[in-house]
């Protein structure tokens, strides 16, 4: 769980032990983190270690945390953010509510809010592709395109309160949420599957050295559709678990997880400059970030210290982020004996898994 | 590579300054529409939550009648408003209006725009169709729920020369501001539910609101629970300012007439800014911090935010004994009602431009502007609350239905006197 998989080195041999040993380090931290929180509410409050504390975090991370994978494998791919979750959340709770109401039947559902999660990336990856513009930018722009266009169809919307959804949003498998379960299933297939498939070499690959991923003819339109659809189709999955688990939502109920996400994934040691982060650690790094606010109760304070500590927790992630990268660069290179014959471009990715992108 | 890293990291920096900043959901909802209402005519930029926002030319009745909304197409004569005249007044400018001396007005609307509410949209519609249905112009902006917007709002309207505007900002703060600007410019304007000197008050009395939603709780506790809860929960919107104390506090008011007895450390506060889906998560660590209450009451500032207080019980698995009573009746009619929301206080805030039609604006239009009531005690138009039990509020048709319906009923119906069971 502690190595990062995705293109831990930069710098080849004692570069990747530095990285895993680094990749460790964060896993050792965010549950060092955790725990201490965990302990220091206890001992605050000695009700805090209770199955209703359990309750409430776990449901803060179910749709919290589905988003942070799609967001995650955005920036593994250099792709930096996807701005536009809160649209794509929105629009597939929206539709789920709607056809929910007219009696689709709820596997059908599922499939066209996950469908139409990934035709929102989709839709993303087209403009950031083809008008080769900055994904972050398009993706803001897109998510308040969304939001305005979403305001033209609706005010307010609620799932049918007897529909199967809205049980599921509220029920429990094995004494937990049922919502919580897809997302750690979530997580751990996506982080099993990234450093092990082409598909996921390519995109780590992709988002560490795109000139070298691409000299080694990784199609970088092709990656970035991928990536930038299945980070939409995880939005469209959070969107079907949100439509589940609240009683009614706005155009704008999605704004409020951009914040946590965002900062869940940097905790997590994804790199905001792509190529590097380990989907796993993100169950650690939401579950940290949603014990935060319900210890805040516990010690009685208000919902706008939520915020408070979740922007101090961004700032700080932010900087270890870029303190990361600094370390990264300077760490030494490794003395090799130079092959004959042309120089390889040098690829994170490709440095663990040469040759099979 | 450094390059294309350094590059990244502006933008994202860009990006994380508007996260950071703790704006960026208002930014999303609010800022892209707000920042264009430099011209009525982009209404729809101006005004995200309905379509043609700010068109100034008047619409046939009949269409929008028939289907409030919508914006129903022009064919009626767009009137050339009047100038303010010069005989104004300190008081604020009645007398410029009637001075317009025409049958037909310019009406400005500047509607709540806060995301909390399907009603806020309604509230336009119905002022639309009955200014059309007098062939008067109507310009609407949204104040996006901003105070910031308000005030550019005013400035537009000002200069749009409408003869009269009605006002719902929720962002009372910027009141004083909006005054000087519609005094200046000798404007009359009408107030819904926040009382400003010298506008005309139209609206409900929302202290009493709130007392009437907490006595009917406080009945349902007293009957079930002899007066003894565990926990009574306040939904609160504190944006909504001295609203929210008199709905959240005055439920609580209300409560304690009925049961007095319940010491103050059971009352407890979350912020839900008036919305299910951003009060569910605080409710949620709110109830988990109370793991031994078990019998709560719910009250708050609108049906919205008691809904994400019960549906956080209900994750909980602490459904059973809680009794939720909202204000707005938002959420209290229709097939998707909680079993869990006892009741609401309806205002029927859909229909609020009946009232100001009838009370302020068909007089100003006649010549006989009505001297200015600004105060809710003394209001231009008084608006009854209307405290319904989850049963009864079965018989009474959703938001859009009711809009419809009084769109259809002889003009000066109100929907009080349509609808209320308690006539």
């Amino acid at each position: 769980m502690g190595s990062p998989p995705a293109g831990g080195s930069r710098t080849g041999a004692g570069g990747l032990r530095a990285v895993r040993l680094h990749g460790w380090n964060t896993t050792l931290t965010l549950l060092g983190a955790w725990l201490l929180l965990i302990a220091i509410s206890g001992l605050h409050r000695a009700d805090f270690l209770a199955q209703q504390t359990v309750l409430a975090v776990t449901f803060t991370m179910a749709i919290t945390g589905v988003l942070a994978v799609g967001q995650a494998l955005v920036a593994i791919s250099g792709g930096i953010l996807d701005l536009s979750q809160p649209t794509s959340l929105i629009l597939s709770a929206y539709v789920t509510s709607v056809l929910l109401a007219l009696g689709v039947p709820t596997v059908v559902v599922v499939v066209v809010a996950v469908a139409l999660g990934a035709a929102w990336g989709c839709l993303n990856a087209l403009v950031i592709v083809f008008g080769k513009l900055n994904p972050i930018i398009v993706t803001l722009a897109t998510n308040f395109i969304g939001v305005a266009a979403l305001f033209l169809v609706f005010q307010s919307a609620q799932a049918p309160i007897n529909s199967a959804l809205r049980a599921f949003g509220r029920g429990y498998f094995l004494g937990l949420p049922d919502i919580w379960w897809p997302m750690v299933f979530l997580v751990l297939v996506v982080g099993w599957l990234l450093p092990r498939t082409r598909y996921g070499r390519r995109t780590i690959a992709v988002g560490g050295n795109r000139v070298a991923a691409q000299a080694r003819g990784v199609s970088l339109r092709r990656t970035r559709f991928g990536v930038f659809t299945a980070a939409g189709a995880c939005a469209g999955m959070a969107g079907l678990l949100f439509a589940g688990a609240n009683a009614a939502f706005s155009p704008t109920a999605g704004s409020d997880f951009l914040l946590p996400v965002i900062a869940a994934v940097i905790l997590a040691g994804v790199s905001l400059a792509g190529g590097r982060g380990n989907i796993l650690l993100l169950l650690l790094s939401v579950g940290f970030l949603s014990t935060v606010p319900t210890s805040l109760a516990f010690f009685g304070l208000t919902s706008a210290w939520q915020t408070v500590f979740q922007g101090a927790i961004l700032i700080l992630a932010v900087a270890i982020d870029g303190y990361r990268e600094k370390r990264a660069r300077r760490l030494p290179r490794p003395r090799r004996r130079r092959a004959p014959g042309p120089r390889r471009a040098r690829s994170p990715a490709l440095a663990v898994a040469p040759g099979r992108c | 590579m450094t390059r294309e890293i350094g590059l990244r990291h502006r933008w994202i920096r860009g990006g994380l300054a508007l996260v950071a900043s703790g704006t960026l959901a208002s930014t999303l909802a609010c800022s892209a529409p707000a920042a264009a209402p430099a011209a009525p005519t982009t209404a729809p930029a101006a005004k995200p939550t309905t379509a043609p926002a700010a068109t100034t030319a008047p619409t046939t009745a009949a269409a929008a009648a028939a289907k409030p909304t919508t914006a129903a197409a022009a064919d009626a004569k767009p009137t050339t408003a009047a100038a303010p005249t010069t005989a104004a007044a300190p008081a604020p400018t009645v007398a410029a209006a009637a001075g317009a001396a025409a049958s037909k007005l310019k009406v400005g609307m500047a509607v709540g725009g806060n995301t909390c509410c399907e009603w806020m949209k309604y509230q336009g519609d119905v002022a639309r169709a009955l200014a059309e249905q007098r062939g008067w112009e109507y310009v609407e902006l949204s104040n996006n729920n901003d105070g910031p917007t308000a005030v550019k709002n005013a400035d537009i309207f000002v200069q749009q020369g409408v003869n009269a505007v009605i006002e719902f900002n929720g962002q009372p703060s910027v009141n004083p501001v909006l005054a000087q600007k519609f005094s200046a410019a000798k404007i009359p304007v009408i107030t819904y539910d926040i009382a400003q000197p010298g506008f005309y008050f139209v609206g409900i009395d929302n202290l009493a609101a709130g007392l009437a939603g907490g006595q009917a709780l406080g009945q349902i506790a007293k009957d079930k629970w002899n007066c003894q809860p565990d926990l009574v929960i306040s939904a609160e919107g504190e944006g909504a300012g001295i609203v929210n104390t008199w709905r959240t506090g005055g439920m609580r008011d209300g409560l304690k007439k009925v049961c007095p007895d319940i010491s103050e450390d059971r009352y407890v506060s979350f912020e839900s800014n008036g919305q299910a889906s951003v009060g569910l998560p605080v409710a949620r660590d709110l109830l988990a911090a109370h793991p031994e209450a078990r019998k709560m009451l719910v009250v708050g500032l609108n049906d919205g935010g008691v809904l994400g207080a019960i549906q956080a019980a209900e994750q909980l698995g602490r459904d059973q004994d809680i009794i939720g009573w909202g204000q707005d009746g938002s959420f209290i009619t229709g097939p998707n009602v909680d079993p869990h929301l006892a009741g609401s206080v309806f205002y029927f805030l859909e229909g609020y431009a009946v009232y100001s039609f009838d009370k302020v604006l068909d007089p100003i239009a006649a010549g006989s502007p009505p001297p200015v009531k600004d105060t809710a005690g003394d209001p231009a138009a008084r608006v009854e609350p209307c405290p319904v039990s989850a049963a009864e509020a079965q018989d009474i048709p959703d938001t859009q239905a009711r809009a419809q319906q009084l769109l259809t009923a002889p003009r000066g119906t109100t929907e009080f006197q349509l609808f209320c069971p308690h006539k």
